[in-house]
């Protein structure tokens, strides 16, 4: 298929209309039809119901048109990112982490986009997935770091980062800190310090072994949790690919194993600014 | 491949002559390589693969690992572009031992704009998928689309100077072809 075949039908898919979107193409109507129909050939039927009054998209151009609209966009994309190299546009690249998703995982994606885009701004808002999704919908974010297990709208393209594990945070001196591993029973007697940005391993903890576990509320970042383990305060359930620095102790979870996938996400259908884009198929492209 | 033959697919992949759109990709290792960057320092050979899951793609790819010395110096530098995602191309990489850069071409946007994605009729579909291939999941794009694997040696100018492309999978550029084409354009 042809770059210009379908900008011509996501451009049909926008107006429903052959004359428009011929004009918003910049291209005689005869051409456009002509383009349209050779695309129906290669995609094996109709892609649009044609009436006088009416130009509906049929079974099979429903069904095509997220995937020709993304395909479209990455091509775009791709040249876009090539011309703001050499422009040095100024962009902004806004990525949301979910409750306890540290940036360390993407920070080298990161990097390579500000490698590229001298000139990016780079903005990271941690929050609950319901007002991330949203920010992501009003358009106020490009994409966002999410549990798999969050509720998301069907707009939503969701790609599998990586699975992360729980480990326990505990002061230096603490009982734990010599053990290779912990398992649940080893936290009985502990004050587990949870809130609202630790990534609900210790719920998780509490709905798989059923055991009543002493759980301490502390809301705020993960920084400040961990200052209050360092104080003595309790020990913290945290993914394992948050970074914690010394002298805090970090031991393996091994019982039981206390895992979530991270999924990136961004509105299907809407195109990304190149930094954003460039960003999101970095992270696609590889394994974490 | 008929059905592609017939309708004329091929008259729509960017030719000699062309100017290949300039694009910025992720590579294998996670860096983003730019085209016009690697065409300021001489011509580009770009390849197209279909994945690690073609017998063919893996073996042109060996035969291309063998004849990169010779490629280079013959003055050029080679990319390969897959729609493979998720960390396949840096294994596909790995299996090779390959040296050159692979990169992922997300969404199939490259490939779209040189011409060379083509939707996977439904036999051939239905095939690919009885023998285990999950292509949405590879290409984290459910389109069941993939590309010709065609063969572009770009100039400096970002001109297309000599390209190779057959519909037929099995059919691929050789690369003693590429090396005499590299020291003709």
């Amino acid at each position: 298929m042809e770059l210009s075949q379908v900008r011509y039908f996501i451009a049909l898919c926008r107006t429903l209309n052959f004359t428009r979107a011929a004009e918003q193409c910049n291209v005689t109507q005869p051409a456009f039809t002509r383009a349209i129909q050779r695309l129906e050939e290669e995609l094996g039927g109709a892609l649009l119901f044609r009436e006088r009054n009416l130009t509906q998209l049929t079974e099979l151009g429903r069904e095509m048109r997220p995937h020709l609209e993304a395909m479209l966009d990455s091509a775009d994309a791709a040249a876009a990112l090539a011309s703001a190299r050499r422009k040095n546009t100024q962009l902004s690249l806004k990525i949301g982490l979910g409750p306890g998703i540290g940036a360390a995982s993407i920070a080298d994606a990161v990097r390579e986009v500000a490698s590229m885009l001298p000139e990016v701004s780079v903005h990271f808002n941690e929050a609950g997935p319901p007002a991330l999704i949203d920010a992501m919908l009003t358009d106020t974010l490009d994409c966002a770091l999410l549990p798999d297990d969050c509720d998301m709208p069907e707009r939503l393209n969701r790609w599998p980062l990586y699975t992360e594990a729980a480990v326990l945070v505990v002061p230096p001196e603490h009982r734990l800190a010599v053990m290779n591993a912990v398992t649940a029973r080893d936290v009985l007697e502990e004050n587990i310090l949870v809130g609202e940005r630790c990534g609900g391993f210790a719920h998780a903890l509490v709905a798989i072994t059923g055991f009543s576990l002493r759980l301490q509320r502390c809301n705020g970042a993960a920084a400040q949790m961990l200052d209050l383990v360092a104080a003595g305060l309790g020990v913290a359930l945290l993914s394992e690919r948050l970074r914690v620095g010394a002298p805090l102790a970090v031991r393996r979870f091994s019982e039981p194993e206390l895992k979530r996938r991270i999924m990136l996400t961004a509105v299907a259908g809407r195109p990304l600014n190149p930094a954003a884009s460039s960003f999101v198929k970095l992270c696609r492209a590889q394994a974490f | 491949m008929q059905k592609l033959n017939r309708e004329g697919f091929l008259s729509g992949i960017l030719g000699t002559g062309d100017v290949f759109p300039d694009f910025v990709l992720p590579s294998a290792e996670g860096r983003l390589v730019s085209l016009a960057a690697r065409l300021a320092s001489g011509p580009v050979v770009l390849s197209f693969f279909r994945g690690e899951w073609c017998p063919f793609c893996r073996l042109m790819l060996a035969a291309l690992t063998r004849a990169l010395p010779e490629i280079e110096a013959a003055g050029g530098q080679l990319l390969a572009l897959t729609p493979e995602t998720g960390g396949l191309p840096l294994s596909m990489k790995r299996y090779h031992g390959a040296t050159f850069e692979v990169l992922s071409d997300v969404d199939f946007g490259v490939g779209l704009a040189a011409g060379v994605v083509f939707k996977i009729p439904k036999l051939y579909r239905e095939r690919l998928v009885a023998s285990g291939n999950n292509f949405p999941q590879r290409h984290g794009n459910a389109a069941w689309c993939l590309p010709v694997p065609a063969t572009f040696i770009i100039r400096p100018d970002g001109v297309i100077g000599w390209r190779f492309v057959d519909v037929d999978f099995a059919h691929r550029a050789e690369p003693e072809d590429i090396i005499a084409a590299l020291r003709t354009i």
